[in-house]
């Protein structure tokens, strides 16, 4: 049974559109098949692209030769790496050394370093073609050893993928705020963990990458359809490395098929498509095939924890904890080290603890490049602070209820600044965990066990969590390279009133299925007054509309924040300026004249108003012997939060803006004869402040959590030991089909952010609440058959079998001790 | 007596159109639809069989349009996505409801899942959760986590017919 | 996803499609496609030649033999048909229990049983349920019919009793008797899923047939089993009495879903589960 039950907590604001759950103007157009997504855009004597992949995880590149391909009629010609190392430059580097050293480049360079990676590019007449022509490309490789393990990245006989970087590792550094000796000093307890993983995956979005890139050979400037999720991302790594300045890479997406963070590093691929539409003299289409994307496209990042110790009072209270994070990148560093800061903006979790010490340290292994992934960064640090809570609680006998209300921030303490001075904005975490508890019928739970042990089920409780930190300080990028010169952030929006009275509104984003045009739209609907449905918002990112900014793209939870200030900044002024034209027409006070029902009228004299359409014809088409100062009715903003650089001796500052939470509950039942385990209940309440459409977020949260019980169940990018992916398709990368999915509740409150113009928060990413609560239930229902602990992320049917067989390794990974 | 061919002229009634195309025997039934006909709402979203964002109705039943040849269709009726609302841009109880209850994000899975459950509606028109996840089992959906996707399909369902 | 070259052809009768087969080097029958479209999309084989079998009616039938001894079912029946079968709803029900769990509705709508048998995957559902319920398959060549065992019909993965230039045709079932029972159940990747191990078990007067999927490559009858139950003793205990060591005997493959020594304690597990609940069957 699927239940969808919410918990409806606050008011609606009645007669504006902000607060309601209008439809999605998003959704005639793609319940018709009349979307327009990458694949479907087509070019008069395109050339299809086909990339030959490394079949290899490390290998030095011998002689490549084109010739048998190019012979094949109907084939355009290739691109070898050869041609890119003359044509571009590396791509710019993130990191500060070692991993600055790098060299990535949009083909492979001297050597692969991963299965999947693009070595050749061949363009043909048609797809079929394209590929065979591929199949003729001779490549020589001389294979190399290959590093798989993390762990073992840093061995003195490690194979090394960079030789320029002199090692593996890609960035370190320490991070501590409060004073871990003295809180080690005051704990009754100290629980030890000797080793956590997280587990590799990532959101895999139902539509691959992909590209249809033109060439202007009269003005040199090439357009780029596209459905990258980032492109002023991509601009700036694909600029420098093509040696062109901006303005001559128009970057433009429509519909995109889902993102979910994998779609921003996709520039090297753009770079070959652009390259090729030159050299060919023709527009080029490129679309990455399912099995090339879970190859090589985007992998989140694997993580453990080491040598974990946890201070701990003898009344539960948790004073700090100290560990060692390995986060193994992947082969090139495509975001990263960029996931050796993010996580640091949710360092505390939501628990009270001042006094923390994370050494990280990231290497590079003959993987897939990993980047953001939903959640990225902060789901696998949360996962840590979860595990440790309910490891302690489990190791100490504390009740995992108890032990978070004692230790979570409290709504009172709100704004809660963290140990490393990031502010957490609102919220009530024991109120939202109450709601979640209740949901998933808490109060029953030990008669559900022991109903359950009557079937010979093994029942267990979990919680998890999901900060949602949204709208990023660019400026924590210093923390890892104090020489980078990004800070702050911003997004803009223009929304104009036209001839006939039509609202338009231009933004920067790249929506993949958040309904931005809706949520504009009833944004600017209640400032200038009119009905939802009279707001025309364009459709994706067009790098012509003079509507983006450095950050623009739709990523990291922050449109509700960044995208819809731009879009009121923007509606505050057309509406100041709608009314200036009016007191001009009416000869009175600005401060006279109310905007309602697509009038512009003098307050308490509904018979003198002007139609919309009578101001855009005045300033658009009528204007001869008007007034000096006219309004434009045509207004840009650049939302901008209010960040400072943070401080880079302390790691301390603002790291982000706003915080969301969702707090997730769920019962499992676990066979204990095979492991298999199911989840048969399930909560996630949902703190998002202000929710301007809250059918669209609860959308959200439902996906999150889809994702979250996917990858602690199913998905996981497993290699073997020469680095062969072993789940490159939907067969063995199982994600949850409909019939997988349990019973779901959602409830929500809202505590609005004080940081932002709307009291919205940026929401939507809420990655990972579900893996966290998986492992807690688990791991509670596995206390009555050996209490084992759980270590891994990623639990399949096997490694809980193995749990259940063999409890000891498990558990021999934690230690106790009292001081 | 049918000697083989590498391509072959083909008749197929794609909604409700008689088509005449001379195809390659190599092309797949999406590539068909998407390339050569122009109709890009039936989607690729694996090269598997797995994701089901290619399906499309043959011969009134949901078939992934992936693992199809072009050539196999010759003779039939295919409905494809565009198919569902027609000429009449009237849409069908059931791409209203999809859109009423958010059971879409992105859109790409749409289409797919609207055939899906476009066939189950026409076999079961009043069908129970149950019987809506039976259903929609070959269709991925990385979005929604389907929960208002099969509620959608069971108040198309309860609202009368597809 | 994309196809090489292939030369394709719709023979009108069994024997246009048998010479076909037989004249052309590389030539393959073309059923469902639900596999071997996509095989061919991944390249990892390209036939030279299709023979669609879709216009093959006679392959299409699901019947009774003369003498009401066997279901007959079509090598080009569907799984949907068998599921919506009244015959097989009356004489092996089974057969469409299982078919309902096959992957998802759009395959089993195209996917079909010669096609499911003839690829042997080891983690298909048709090869250890048809071992189990003692089926047999009718082969056809250009010097007429043979028919085999189950048994004899799985020779390897992608490996049958089917040589070149055959057709396998028809897949007889016996019929279902008073006190039997069949079962079938494993553990599966996701619901209606790949199946990670499988076990089909068929009780009846003469004592219960048990095959195991997924563990080699080609369903493995548990004969020790079946032997040590001879005597109709279907109790729990009994049944896992005679469960133990089946795994020991087993070498099944080590996968990223599962190592060979989950799979045989899953072989144990499966093949208990599959005999007490056919058993329980049998009983009516
Ligand atoms: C996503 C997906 C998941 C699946 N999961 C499962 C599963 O969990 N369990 C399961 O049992 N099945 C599964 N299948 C397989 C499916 O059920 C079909 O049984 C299978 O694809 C083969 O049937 P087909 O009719 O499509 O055969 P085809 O693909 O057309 O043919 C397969 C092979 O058999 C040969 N062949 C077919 N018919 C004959 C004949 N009459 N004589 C001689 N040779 C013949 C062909 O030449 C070819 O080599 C899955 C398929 C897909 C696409
Ligand atoms: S494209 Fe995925 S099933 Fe057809
Ligand atoms: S709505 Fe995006 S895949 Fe379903």
């Amino acid at each position: 049974m699927t239940t969808v039950e919410t918990t409806k907590t606050a008011a609606l604001e009645k007669g504006t559109a902000k607060g309601q759950s209008v439809p999605r103007k998003e959704d005639r157009r793609l319940v018709e098949g009349q979307g327009t997504f990458v694949d479907d855009i087509k070019r008069h004597g395109m050339g299809y692209l086909h990339f030959v992949r490394s079949p290899y995880a490390h290998a030095k590149l011998g002689s490549i030769d084109v010739s048998a391909a190019l012979e094949l009629p109907g084939v355009y010609g290739t691109l070898t790496g050869d041609e890119v190392a003359i044509l571009t430059d590396p791509f710019f580097q993130i990191a500060a050394p070692p991993g600055a050293a790098v060299k990535d480049y949009a083909l492979a360079v001297g050597k692969v370093r991963y299965v999947g990676e693009p070595v050749v590019a061949v363009v043909a007449e048609t797809r079929e073609l394209a590929r065979d022509a591929a199949e003729l490309v001779e490549v020589n490789y001389e294979p190399l050893p290959v590093l798989v393990d993390a762990r073992k990245g840093q061995d003195a006989d490690a194979p090394i993928l960079h030789e320029d970087c002199e090692g593996n590792v890609s960035y370190s550094g320490v991070w501590e705020w409060g004073d871990l000796d003295a809180a080690f000093a005051e704990a009754d307890h100290v629980v030890k963990i000797s080793e956590l993983h997280f587990d590799r995956f990532n959101s895999t979005p139902l539509e691959t990458n992909g590209a249809l890139v033109e060439f202007n050979r009269g003005t040199g400037q090439w357009t780029i359809h596209t459905n990258n999720q980032f492109p002023g991302f991509a601009a700036i790594m694909m600029g420098p490395a093509m040696r062109v300045g901006l303005d001559k890479l128009r970057i433009v997406t429509q519909d995109i098929g889902g993102g979910f963070g994998n779609k921003i590093t996709s520039h090297p691929q753009l770079v070959v498509c652009c390259l090729l539409a030159r050299k060919l003299k023709r527009a080029i289409q490129w679309t990455e095939w399912r099995t090339d994307f879970h190859q090589s496209m985007s992998h989140g990042n694997e993580r453990w924890f080491h040598d974990t110790e946890v201070a701990v009072k003898a009344d539960g209270t948790l004073l700090g904890f100290r560990t060692k994070a390995l986060d193994d990148a992947g082969a090139y560093l495509r975001y990263e080290p960029l996931g050796g800061v993010i996580w640091a903006q949710v360092a505390p979790g939501l628990y009270r603890w001042r006094n923390i010490r994370l050494e990280f340290t990231q290497v590079m292994t003959n993987k897939a490049p990993v980047s953001p992934n939903r959640g990225y960064s902060r789901m696998q640090h949360l996962w840590l602070t979860e595990r440790i809570i309910d490891i302690v609680a489990h190791e100490l006998g504390f009740d995992p209820v108890e032990i978070r209300k004692k230790n979570y921030v409290q709504p009172e303490q709100m704004p809660y600044e963290t140990p490393n001075g990031c502010v957490y904005d609102s919220g009530d975490y024991p109120r939202a965990l109450d709601i979640a508890l209740d949901l998933v019928g808490y109060s029953g739970l030990e008669e559900r066990r022991a109903e359950a042990a009557s079937r010979g089920k093994l029942l267990g409780l979990g919680i998890g969590l999901t900060l949602d930190s949204g709208t990023n300080n660019f400026g924590q990028s210093q923390l890892i390279n104090p020489d980078l010169q990004f800070s702050g952030n911003n997004e803009v929006a223009t929304v104009k009133l036209d001839i006939f009275g039509e609202v338009v509104v231009t933004l920067g984003t790249t929506p993949q299925g958040q309904g931005h045009e809706t949520t504009a739209s009833q944004v600017v609907a209640d400032i200038i007054g009119c009905d939802v449905d009279t707001v025309h918002v364009r459709v994706g990112h067009d790098s012509y509309w003079n509507s983006h900014a450095g950050f623009s793209g739709t990523y990291a939870s922050q449109f509700a924040v960044t995208g819809l200030g731009a879009v009121k900044g923007a509606s505050d002024m057309l509406a100041v300026e709608m009314k200036k034209l009016a007191s001009m027409v009416f000869q009175c006070s600005p401060d006279d004249i109310e905007l309602a029902d697509g009038f512009a009228r003098i307050k308490g004299n509904p018979e003198a108003a002007l139609p919309f359409m009578a101001l855009g014809a005045i300033v658009n088409a009528n204007n001869a012997g008007f007034p000096e100062d006219p309004p434009t009715l045509n207004c840009r903003f650049v939302y901008r939060p209010p960040f400072d650089v943070p401080d880079k001796e302390t790691k301390k500052g603002q790291l982000t803006l706003t915080y969301a939470t969702q707090i997730h509950a769920c019962i499992v039942e676990v066979d204990p004869e095979t492991g298999v385990y199911e989840i048969v209940d399930y909560a996630a309440v949902d703190d998002c402040g202000t929710r301007i459409n809250p059918q669209i977020v609860e959308g959200q949260v439902m996906g999150a959590t889809a994702h979250a019980i996917g990858a602690a169940m199913w998905e996981t990018f497993a290699y073997d030991e020469d680095g062969n992916l072993l789940t490159p398709n939907f067969y063995d990368y199982h994600v949850p089909h409909a019939m997988d999915m349990p019973p779901l509740k959602t409830g929500s409150i809202e505590s609005p952010s004080p940081f932002t113009s709307l009291g919205t928060k940026g929401m939507g990413e809420g990655g990972g609440g579900g893996i966290h609560c998986v492992c807690a239930a688990l791991q509670d229902a596995l206390r009555a058959s050996g209490g084992a602990i759980v270590y891994d992320s990623h639990n399949p049917y096997h490694r809980v079998w193995e749990m259940l067989q063999d409890p000891g390794p498990s558990r021999a990974n934690v230690e106790v001790s009292a001081t | 007596m049918s000697e083989p061919t590498t391509s072959r002229t083909v008749t197929v009634t794609i909604n409700g159109t008689m088509v005449e195309r001379e195809v390659a025997t190599s092309k797949l039934l999406v590539h068909f639809l998407r390339d050569d006909l122009d109709l890009t709402g039936t989607h690729i979203g694996c090269d598997t069989g797995n994701c089901g964002a290619c399906t499309v109705q043959v011969g009134g039943e949901a078939v992934k349009s992936c693992m199809m040849l072009a050539v196999q269709a010759d003779g039939l009726d295919v409905t494809t996505v565009e198919g569902l609302a027609g000429d009449s841009g009237v849409l069908t109880p059931l791409q209203r409801s999809f859109g009423e209850h958010h059971a879409l994000q992105c859109g790409y899975c749409t289409p797919g899942m609207l055939m899906s459950a476009t066939a189950l509606l026409e076999h079961t028109p009043h069908p129970t959760e149950d019987e809506v996840k039976v259903a929609l089992q070959g269709n991925i959906c990385r979005c929604t986590g389907y929960w208002n996707i099969v509620e959608a399909v069971v108040a198309a369902g309860k609202s009368g017919s597809a | 996803m994309l196809l090489r070259e292939v030369e394709y052809a719709r023979p009108a009768s069994i024997d246009e499609a048998i010479r076909l087969l037989a004249e052309h080097d590389g030539a393959r029958a073309l059923a469902g496609g639900q596999t071997l479209v996509n095989v061919m999309k991944a390249r990892a084989a390209s036939p030279d030649v299709l023979v669609d079998l879709a216009d093959l009616a006679e392959l299409r039938t699901i019947s009774f033999s003369a003498d009401q001894s066997a279901l007959e079912i079509g090598a080009m029946v569907t799984s949907s048909q068998i599921v919506g079968s009244s015959e097989v709803e009356v004489a092996r029900p089974i057969l469409a229990e299982v078919a309902s769990t096959i992957a998802d509705l759009q395959v089993r709508n195209r996917g079909t049983i010669g096609g499911n048998i003839c690829v042997n995957d080891p983690t298909n559902h048709f090869p250890p349920l048809l071992v189990a319920l003692g089926a047999s398959m009718t082969i056809q060549g250009r010097d007429g019919e043979r028919t085999v065992s189950a048994e004899e019909f799985f020779l390897g993965v992608y490996f049958t009793a089917v040589g070149e230039g055959e057709l396998l045709t028809r897949i007889s079932v016996p019929t279902r008797s008073a006190g039997t029972g069949d079962a079938m159940t494993g553990i599966t990747l996701g619901a209606h899923g790949t199946y990670i191990v499988s076990a089909a078990a068929s009780v009846g007067s003469v004592g219960v047939r048990i095959a195991i999927g997924c563990v080699s490559s080609v369903p493995e009858r548990a004969t020790a089993m079946e032997q040590q139950l001879v005597g109709g003793d279907y109790s729990d205990a009994a049944v896992k009495a005679a469960a133990a060591g089946l795994g020991a005997s087993l070498d099944p493959p080590s996968d990223v879903h599962a190592a060979a020594d989950y799979r045989r304690h899953l072989a144990e597990v499966s093949a208990v589960r599959a005999v007490l609940q056919a058993a329980e069957r049998a009983r009516g």
